[in-house]
């Protein structure tokens, strides 16, 4: 059974699979950097009490955490240029991703800050604390703490996610695979190889983020 | 803990691997015994397979592999697959036989057994109305995007014709090529004509225009498939398209499904 398996092909198309590589870690990383700006900039909108950010942003969240990211890619993609707005592949992309993310991370923002507890805060108020100082010193630093972990599952997710990517033509790590699939109907050696280089691409983020959360937030807490 | 780690990560591995390599022939008395035919259609090209208004499969390689049930005697099964699964979904075993409109070529000969071919259909290039594309040349150009579904005959040839246009590949069926050429994604298209103006009438009209340069000789023949091992069933399926061919089912099937559009009305 072992014996079946084609290694020859696995290294034929490496160079190709280092292009996946690097085509799915470029998009990832973009959108991660940007689906933070974005998920932040959402957050600050949600929690503000000014009704004319808060409404869209509520509206924004809700809209793509209930609709598939296979959708909104696909709105993005053939949608949109009926409306006059044509956007290459890889910047669709993108922009999904950080759109879709985006609203994930600013709810695991606002969980943070809403987790620190209501005696803190009234505690700064009697320090005379005045609003940014409180959040300068007292809700930040803990709230970054709690919103570390589920920041990293949600950049493995995007990751992940930019797997959809391969269904408008966009050449990274999943596209790969489907291609020697079609070109050498060797599926099992294809999608094994693209799982080994998710799974290095999952490894070193966790790496990045124990780092971070060791060296930064801990830091920052105590 | 490390170590518990990496050994159930070679466990999942040698799982996978034994998995994927268990193929099952399938040969005729598996499939008598079974009572059931299993047969792998990519339903995004009428009038080859297709889900009709109903839900339900329909189309002229349906018709057939039902006929080939029916002499059988057992069930007929359909299976949708991506263009680029097909191939695969034969070698992992979970159909019989491979009906989609699939050119036989070299390349995939040295996979799966193609029957001979039951019809010859023409390659060709379609455009957007507004575009000025006349000729081959005219396409075959820098800057210019081409879009193919992934794996097709139609990615070979724009790949072979059309060496200086980009290519673009994409999954789901010819009508993902003719959304993304309607979005503007692409400049042109390339696939069978018929596989093109069947899902021309999904879209609004005059979106598409056809070139009347073919690519290649002109001649695509489409085969279905089976495993290296089925060969009895390879026989089996020659034989039925000889027997429909000689009591006129044959003609009576490519009349209906692809010289005319009155199955438009029905499906």
């Amino acid at each position: 059974m072992l014996a079946d398996f084609n290694l020859r092909i696995i290294f034929e198309y490496l160079p190709l699979f280092l292009i996946g590589l690097r085509s799915t870690f470029f998009i990832s990383a973009v959108s991660i950097f940007l689906a933070l700006i974005c998920g932040t900039i959402a957050c600050a909108c949600r929690i503000s009490s000014i009704k004319l950010l808060k409404y869209p942003a509520i509206a924004y969240i809700e809209v793509i955490r209930s609709t598939p990211l296979l959708v909104q890619i696909y709105f993005l993609y053939f949608g949109l240029p009926t409306l006059g707005i044509r956007v290459p592949e890889i910047q669709t992309g993108i922009i999904a991703l950080m759109l879709n993310s985006g609203a994930y991370i600013a709810e695991i923002i606002r969980a943070g800050i809403t987790s620190v507890d209501d005696g803190q805060i009234e505690a700064g108020v009697a320090s005379g604390l005045n609003y940014f100082q409180r959040m300068r010193f007292i809700i930040l630093p803990q709230a970054l703490g709690a919103t570390v972990p589920p920041l990293l599952g949600q950049s493995i997710v995007l990751v992940k996610d930019s797997a959809l990517l391969s269904l408008i033509s966009v050449m990274e790590l999943t596209r790969v695979g489907q291609t020697m699939t079609s070109e050498r109907f060797m599926p099992t050696e294809a999608f094994l190889t693209v799982a080994f280089f998710y799974m290095c691409i999952y490894f070193c983020l966790k790496a990045l983020a124990d780092w971070s959360q060791r060296k930064l937030i801990y830091r920052e807490a105590y | 803990m490390r170590q518990k780690t990496f050994f159930s990560l070679v466990l999942a591995l040698t799982a996978v691997l034994c998995f994927s390599a268990m193929t099952f022939a399938g040969t005729l008395t598996d499939i008598v015994k079974r009572g059931e035919l299993r047969v792998a259609v990519q339903s995004g090209a009428a009038p080859y397979a297709f889900v009709d208004k109903h839900g339900e499969h329909a189309g002229s390689m349906i018709d057939f592999t039902k006929g080939m049930a029916d002499a059988m005697g057992v069930k007929l099964v359909v299976l949708d697959f991506d263009w680029d699964g097909l191939i695969p979904a034969l070698l992992s075993g979970k159909a019989d036989i491979l009906a989609a409109d699939m050119t036989p070529t070299l390349k995939r000969a040295l996979k799966i057994t193609f029957t001979d071919p039951w019809i010859e259909v023409q390659p060709c290039i379609f455009t957007r109305p507004d575009t000025d594309f006349q000729t081959l040349e005219d396409v075959n150009k820098k800057g210019i995007t081409v879009g193919v579904l992934l794996g097709s005959t139609g990615e070979t040839m724009a790949k072979q014709f059309l060496p200086n246009a980009e290519i673009k590949s994409y999954k789901g069926g010819g009508r993902m090529v003719v959304q993304a050429l309607i979005a503007g994604h692409v400049d042109a298209g390339v696939n069978d004509d018929l596989a093109v103006l069947t899902v021309l009438p999904d879209f609004p009209p005059n979106s598409v225009r056809l070139l009347d340069k073919r690519l290649g000789q002109g001649k695509d023949p489409l085969a279905f498939a089976v495993n290296h091992e089925s060969v009895n069933l390879w026989q089996w399926i020659n034989l039925y398209f000889k027997t429909i061919r000689a009591d006129g089912t044959y003609d009576k099937n490519i009349a209906y499904w692809m010289e005319g559009t009155d199955w438009k009305k029905d499906h």
